[in-house]
């Protein structure tokens, strides 16, 4: 009788989170298919009396979405990516590598991360432009090269590993750097993925300093680009939600693609015995 | 095609050769395509001292020579400082002080990496993320081996081991006997000079025990690889060893051939180490009277202990070797099949014979007889100062 209880408790607290994590969604997809009046209507409509899929042609060619396009694709390719590098061999220094001050520059590293992102966005913005990048793909990627969140999740894995598994490697014929990749990382698959999800996510959703660092249309990001539906007259929140819904897709995309991997690095990793 | 064939005749010799009881050896050099005629190396400790934390030595002033080509056992009781000899012989360790040679090469200074040595971790250590087959290439793949060859070579070694049934699993699917058994495949894929196993029997059951040790024997006599053997477990070590080195206590107690070991241990450590009952000891003093004239009178004033092998006490005079005889009652016998083990006290002190099967049941007491084989003296530092030379019988 508990047990059921608890059940249904359980059900009833995920149904709510799953309905409070849709509702927004499938209101930007709703509204995406309305025409002009029916975005304001009172009370609001769900689905609208004709799908106006025109929307999404009207909305793709009021800006550049498809130079946004590419400029979103490189600039969270190369930033996840060099992220994902710099991050992996700190991890590993971090975890492996005796070195002196390693504490206390891990330390310091840390405290880095108390320091709200807002407020290096001045900073970054002045060493930048001396160094003649805004404006650039370097702008937008070269700040995010170096995550010490990213360092340190991976860190935690890696010190996790059994040493045995190191020394193995070692009497195997692995240097450190072989081991590295051809070991530990393999090994750290789900973390990794995990990681990888946030920086991309992260990079792809960037609104604020793509905004800041960028002032040709050319360099402008997808996230950027939404601001064309906002003008002094008014949002045309039509054209926006579809919009915002073909930035969305990749990443819906990308989601359901890498969370099969997610599960199965989970369920895989560990030693037995 | 060629290799197809090779294959299919290893397993057959393989088969062969696992039913033979590890004293395999007929000249024909067709299976030792899987292992390469290597000759071994040889290892010198010199006044080698390891402390992991500068301030308590866990080896103290090891030294010793392991000749090339031979199987040396690592005998001693846990935390008796065998993973840390064998740590330092691979290069995982680096030695506080001393010398380490393999052959005449002075490598003391080198690391792991450039010893290339073959190890099977106590805890197997395979790579979770790597099949079977992966796993026993990866040093072929870290010494950039071709793909393909690599995997015939682990696929045969597979089935040298018993594995070749797995090769696709993950570690994880595996139980610990199979995991044993592929972590000793990939430290033999790269057919080094020095195999170093980390009590490599330890998870299997009782007959694969005995079946691995006699495979080890054997691929060690085929590949001559110097092979070090560590192991708390003493019938496995007499069993599979040239010689074999007792440590305990950060020391060597004693390196010898297995034999030795029983018939002359060097010292009371092992003494009771070696040997199933254990051996008997008593104060020295409490023999004084049954000693006299067949112990020199100088070495009896320095004895402390006296150490009486459960078979050294038997019922009659066969011509066995008689050192002495004594009297003692019966405090009670047991018969298990054809052995027979009897308790006898003798001066308020309780002595396990093995050989009283000959007694006539209701005996109560009598004469019994010391023979010289398993007889000896400690002294008050635990040093053997009597018993333990050859004896013809
Ligand atoms: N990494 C280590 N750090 C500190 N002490 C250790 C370490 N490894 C082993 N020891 C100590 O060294 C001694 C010998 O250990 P070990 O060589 O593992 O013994 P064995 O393999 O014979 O059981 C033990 O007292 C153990 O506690
Ligand atoms: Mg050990």
């Amino acid at each position: 009788m508990a047990k059921k209880l608890s059940k249904v408790i359980i059900y009833v607290l995920l149904s709510v989170g799953a309905i409070t994590m849709l509702v927004p969604f499938i209101w930007m997809v709703s509204t995406s298919l309305k025409t002009g009046p029916e975005t304001i209507k009172v009370p609001p409509i769900w689905i609208p009396k004709v799908l106006q899929w025109g929307n999404y042609i009207k909305a793709w060619n009021a800006a550049p979405f498809a130079q946004y396009f590419i400029n979103s694709v490189v600039v969270t390719v190369v930033t996840t990516v060099g992220q994902l590098f710099t991050s992996i061999l700190a991890a590993f220094a971090f975890s492996r590598l005796q070195f002196y001050g390693k504490n206390l520059l891990f330390m310091i590293f840390l405290g880095t991360m108390m320091i709200p992102g807002e407020m290096l966005i001045i900073p970054n913005f002045v060493t930048l432009s001396k160094l003649g990048m805004i404006d650039h793909y370097a702008a937008l990627i070269v700040p995010w090269l170096a995550s010490f969140f990213t360092v340190f999740t991976l860190r935690q894995t890696f010190q996790a590993t059994p040493d045995q598994i190191y020394y193995a490697a070692k009497i195997d014929g692995a240097s450190d750097w072989k081991y590295l990749w051809t070991v530990l990382v393999p090994m750290s698959k789900s973390t990794i993925t995990a990681v990888t999800v946030l920086a991309v996510i992260g990079s792809w959703n960037s609104f604020m300093w793509p905004l800041i660092a960028t002032n040709s249309e050319n360099m402008r990001t997808l996230p950027v680009g939404l601001q064309a539906f906002t003008t002094d007259s008014g949002t045309t929140y039509e054209l926006l939600m579809a919009a915002s819904t073909f930035v969305i897709i990749p990443m819906v995309i990308l989601y359901m693609f890498l969370q099969k991997y997610i599960i199965a690095g989970i369920s895989k990793a560990g030693l037995k015995g | 095609m060629r290799s197809n064939h090779i294959t299919q005749y290893l397993v057959s010799r393989v088969r062969i050769c696992y039913h033979d009881d590890g004293d395999f050896f007929d000249g024909n050099e067709g299976h030792q395509t899987i292992l390469k005629e290597r000759t071994g190396l040889k290892v010198t400790f010199k006044d080698v001292t390891l402390s992991y934390d500068g301030k308590i030595d866990t080896l103290k002033h090891l030294n010793f020579e392991i000749p090339d080509g031979s199987l040396v056992s690592l005998l001693g009781p846990s935390g008796g400082g065998k993973t840390t000899t064998l740590n330092l012989i691979s290069g995982l360790l680096p030695a506080t002080s001393g010398h380490i040679y393999f052959g005449d090469e002075d490598v003391t200074k080198k690391d792991a990496l450039a010893r290339k040595v073959g190890m099977v971790f106590q805890n197997y250590s395979l790579y979770p993320h790597l099949s079977v087959r992966d796993n026993i290439a990866f040093p072929l793949k870290m010494q950039h081996v071709s793909r393909k060859e690599r995997y015939a070579k682990a696929e045969e070694l597979a089935k040298l081991v018993h594995v070749d049934d797995q090769l696709d699993k993950k570690p994880g699917e595996l139980s610990g006997g199979q995991q044993q058994r592929v972590a000793i495949a990939r430290a033999l894929a790269k057919s080094p000079s020095l195999l170093l196993l980390d009590e490599p029997l330890s998870n299997l059951d009782a007959r694969l025990r005995i079946e691995m040790r006699q495979e080890i024997r054997r691929i060690q006599r085929e590949t001559g690889v110097t092979t070090i053997f560590v192991t708390h477990d003493q019938d496995e070590a007499l069993h599979i060893s040239d010689n074999i080195m007792v440590l305990s206590f950060g020391k060597i107690q004693q390196f010898s051939a297995p034999d030795d070991l029983y018939e002359r241990p060097s010292n009371l450590f092992v003494a009771k180490f070696i040997g199933e009952p254990v051996i008997n000891t008593l104060p020295a003093e409490t023999l004084k009277a049954d000693l006299q004239g067949h112990v020199p009178d100088e070495i009896f004033a320095k004895a402390v202990t006296a150490g009486l092998r459960s078979e050294a006490l038997v019922p009659f005079d066969n011509g066995q070797g008689i050192l002495t005889t004594f009297h003692a009652t019966l405090a009670y016998k047991q018969k298990y099949g054809r052995e027979a083990t009897a308790a006898l006290n003798y001066n308020g002190q309780t002595l396990l014979s093995t050989e009283m099967a000959g007694l006539p049941a209701d005996q109560k007491e009598g004469d019994f007889f010391i023979t010289k084989a398993g007889f000896f003296l400690f002294d008050e530092a635990g040093a053997l100062i009597f018993g333990g030379e050859a004896h013809d019988q």
